[in-house]
């Protein structure tokens, strides 16, 4: 049956440039905002570190394996290690897939670029011939389906992206908590500025790929190629799996062909801040895969809380989706005080009008997104 | 035996009246679920002691009582009855331990329970006329005060059209037996000494059809059914449970332990516009079942689709449709408990039954995911899944029938179809889709609020699979209905070997 999706609460545009102005963020600054959103980011923050660790494990020792069998084990191949997967009682690493085939399919920035280049179809032939190297059999068919293996190189740099990016984010999210268990953060306002602070402290750190064959290096993202942590990872990210997302494994059933998906990938809004909290008995889903491993890294203040409510741990993943909906409102607000063409508090009228034409463009893309059952 | 699964409860009724007023609260339901225990526990010795082989009324007692009017207190357990004390012994544990533990006026909500389980425990054992005719009124008085106390914001309508259909049910019963006992010039009301009555046809149809009109509006059947829809609206879930899973059960009894049992001449003459009236009736309920906005009215016009096979099977008048339409009873008797049992945990913490307001509640994480599963199930069995107790009581009413009643049979058919229409619509409507904002703060279901569902699913599976362990109690009992030589001269009968639907090697030879 088709599932539709949640009635449509329009934003007051105007109620959240004036936020926005005012140095608030998207979340409105409450004690209970606070609490959640330093609390899932410190449990986010785990996740993504086994995340990011994986994403850079397949890319640097599962170069072009057909068969990657134990991409999930990061070289631990012992009967334990074995055990606990397939118990299940392990992290989701499809999500983090999920995620990087979001980015992948999605594109943008010059990531995106460079893969199309003739440059690096240089780089990935010269790689798919050295690890097929005695293989007539792998190159043959190379040469049969020319296309085939270097999307899977395009596709393995973005593994390694992604986890490059999510180190960084790891980090951030990690340091928050700790400044907030110091008594640093004592607001919403503030979350976002920590977030924005480290941003910008790695907006230009560069992100560069080079996997080891037999022994040998081989370039695939070359520093060279001048790619930087926000404007080729972070943006791309943010549009891809905030925005647009993939509106098929999602948590709302979609028709294509009763025309219920946009023509354009543009207009795609099925990212994490569209993201319906509640399974509605589906399979696949991807927010729930992160729920599921943000549980178990939750810290005790935030657990308490969940535990206090109606459905105490029965509900456990919605809250976490909740909380973690709030945060992503806090990082969207400092990537839009950080990609804001002047400071946001400027007094300049001329940078006002500039700013509000930028802010406008944003605010309109989160019209249909979960900001207003979140941030009041 | 028999004389303490009647006369329990009431003793069981007569200490939770006599609780204190402040100690009522507390022990009332401790009480009442002990005497239902108990009650159940001498049902389960009775079941090691009751032979399945026997005809006669077993473990009989014969008290007189007032002999001038034919009036004793005569007791036997047959059969026919035996499965139906069960399902009365488990559904009152069931529903008791179902009710709210914050119930108003204990007290007297208690009694009431347990006096409505003395008044079918009676009637299924009496074995004689008028007996059974005073427990079948006695039930009337304890289920009016419950649907008219503890009812919804109709009740009053509702108890009170409850009380006439169910008072006049029982004048038309009375007026039979009255005329039967005196057209025949018996001396006693006694049921055994009756079967022997050799009245003229003429007389019997028209015996036959007042004590008929009467059970169908108990059963009900299509068109003296209004009370019942009203009627479970109206009550709370565990007066709907007993309602459709044992008081409804009353009217089906008396139509064969009287209405073949007595009148077999006339039920044969009578068997075949009988067939059509249930056709009609289990048409009648599924088309308005589709129509419903209530869950509870869902269930309950499914209901009156369900009980009309056991009238389809009665008219049949074979072994095996006797032995169907016996165990059809004790299907619908614990599907229909469990679909009530679950609408009212819906009820309960959506304060709704409406399916356009109600989606989305098999949400794992904020619905009710346990309720629609067992509801699903209940369904499944509803609607005939093989595996499940419907299944093989529909089956054993069709293939019993379909001889017979050709026709009949195959519309009947149609009506089990649309079972799954109606319901998998409302499961549709209610269960599937996305949670509103609205019911998303549902509170949990704590799991004793389960426990008796979990139950009756269980033996819902359990009769699925293993149906024997019900058939084989009435088996003999059903076989001798139709085929004892003092029920059924044979000019008149509707079996000859080549009706006869299935071979029956097992059965014993006709006493």
């Amino acid at each position: 049956m088709l599932t539709t999706a949640q009635p449509l609460i329009q934003v007051n545009i105007e109620d959240f440039i004036t936020r926005l102005e005012s140095g608030q963020a998207l979340l409105k600054d409450t004690p209970q905002n606070l609490v959640e959103v330093v609390g899932i980011l410190k449990s986010y923050g785990v996740v993504l570190d086994a995340y990011s660790h994986n994403l850079i494990y397949i890319a640097d020792h599962q170069f072009l394996r057909l068969f990657p069998f134990f991409k999930y084990c990061n070289g631990d191949r012992s009967l334990a290690r074995l055990k606990k997967h397939w118990w299940h009682d392990r992290i989701n690493y499809e999500y983090a897939e999920y995620c990087m085939k979001a980015m992948f399919w999605h594109g943008g920035g010059k990531l995106d670029e460079f893969l199309d280049s003739p440059a690096f179809a240089q780089l990935a032939d010269r790689a798919i011939r050295a690890r097929w190297r005695g293989n007539p059999l792998m190159l043959t068919l190379h040469r049969i389906f020319p296309d085939y293996l270097p999307e899977q190189v395009r596709q393995l740099c973005y593994y390694s992206a992604l986890g490059q990016f999510w180190r960084v984010m790891s980090d951030i999210f990690i340091n928050l908590s700790d400044a907030y268990d110091r008594g640093e953060i004592a607001d919403i306002p503030a979350v976002v500025s920590f977030i924005l602070a480290g941003l910008v402290a790695d907006a230009a750190r560069p992100v560069h790929y080079t996997v080891e064959i037999n022994g040998q290096p081989y370039e695939l993202l070359p520093p060279a190629q001048g790619l930087t942590f926000l404007m080729d990872t972070a943006v791309p990210y943010v549009e891809a799996v905030f925005f647009r997302g993939a509106p098929f494994p999602g948590t709302v059933s979609y028709n294509a062909q009763a025309y219920q998906i946009p023509q354009e990938q543009e207009q795609f809004a099925y990212g994490a801040l569209y993201a319906d909290p509640l399974p509605i008995g589906g399979s696949g889903i991807p927010p729930t895969l992160l729920m599921q491993d943000m549980r178990h890294f939750l810290p005790e203040y935030l657990h308490a809380i969940y535990r206090k409510q109606l459905r105490q741990e029965d509900d456990l993943r919605v809250q976490i989706c909740e909380s973690f909906q709030k945060s992503m409102f806090c990082v969207t607000t400092a990537a839009i005080q950080g990609l804001a063409p002047h400071p946001l508090s400027t007094t300049d009228p001329e940078e006002q009008g500039a700013n509000r034409v930028y802010l406008k463009g944003w605010l309109r893309r989160l019209q249909e997104s979960r900001l207003v059952r979140v941030a009041y | 035996m028999l004389s303490a699964l009647i006369w329990m409860p009431v003793l069981g009724a007569i200490a939770i009246l006599l609780l204190p007023q402040a100690r009522a609260e507390q022990w009332a339901r401790p009480l009442a679920l002990g005497v239902a225990g108990f009650v159940l526990l001498l049902t389960l010795i009775l079941s090691f002691e009751f032979d399945p082989a026997g005809v006669a009324p077993q473990f009989a007692q014969r008290l007189p009582w007032i002999e001038p009017l034919g009036l004793n207190y005569t007791l036997g357990m047959d059969g026919l009855s035996f499965p139906l004390i069960w399902l009365n012994s488990v559904l009152t544990l069931v529903a008791i331990f179902a009710t709210r533990g914050d119930i108003e006026r204990p007290r007297f909500y208690y009694p009431l329970i347990l006096f409505l389980s003395t008044g079918a425990a009676g009637a299924f054992l009496a074995q004689n006329l008028l007996l059974f005719f005073l427990f079948y009124e006695i039930e009337i008085v304890p289920l009016y005060f419950l649907i008219a106390i503890w009812g919804g914001s109709r009740r009053g309508y509702a108890a009170m059209k409850f009380l006439i259909y169910t008072a006049l049910s029982g004048i038309l019963v009375l007026a039979s037996f009255l005329g039967l006992v005196w057209a025949s010039g018996a001396k006693t009301f006694d049921y055994q000494p009756l079967l022997q009555q050799n009245l003229p046809l003429d007389l019997q149809l028209i015996l036959l059809i007042t004590l008929l009109v009467g059970v169908f509006i108990k059963i009900p059947i299509f068109p003296f059914h209004t009370w019942l829809p009203d009627a479970h609206v109206e009550a709370s879930t565990p007066v709907s449970v007993l309602l459709a899973g044992v008081l409804l059960k009353l009217g089906t009894y008396a139509l064969i332990k009287f209405g073949v049992g007595l009148f077999f001449q006339a039920w044969v003459v009578l068997a075949p516009s009988l067939a059509i009236l249930a056709t009609i009736s289990a048409l009648y309920g599924a088309f308005s079942a589709i129509a419903q906005q209530d869950m509870k009215k869902v269930v309950a016009y499914s209901s009156i689709a369900h009980m009309a096979y056991i009238l389809l099977a009665a008219a049949a008048s074979t072994p095996l449709s006797m032995t169907a339409a016996i165990f059809q009873m004790v299907s619908h008797g614990l599907i229909s408990a469990l679909l009530f049992l679950l609408v009212g945990v819906v009820y309960k913490k959506t304060g709704t039954r409406d399916v356009h307001v109600l989606q989305g509640l098999l949400n794992p994480e904020r619905g009710l995911p346990i309720t629609g599963s067992l509801m699903i199930v209940g369904v499944m069995a509803s609607a005939g899944l093989p595996g499940m107790v419907g299944f093989i009581a529909e089956f054993m009413v069709f293939r019993s029938t379909f001889p017979i009643f050709t026709i009949a049979t195959l519309l009947c058919l149609v009506g089990t179809g649309l079972t799954a229409v109606y319901f998998l619509l409302m499961i549709n409507r209610v269960f599937f889709g996305r949670l509103p904002d609205a019911l998303a703060t549902i509170p949990k279901v704590a799991f004793q609020d389960h426990l008796p569902s979990f139950v009756l699913t269980m033996l819902l599976i359990l009769f699925g699979l293993q149906p024997s362990w019900v058939v084989r109690w009435s088996e003999t009992q059903a076989t001798n209905f139709i085929l004892s030589p003092a029920l059924r001269p044979p000019s008149l009968s509707l079996l000859s070997t080549s009706h006869s639907p299935l071979p029956t090697p097992d059965f014993p030879p006709p006493l």
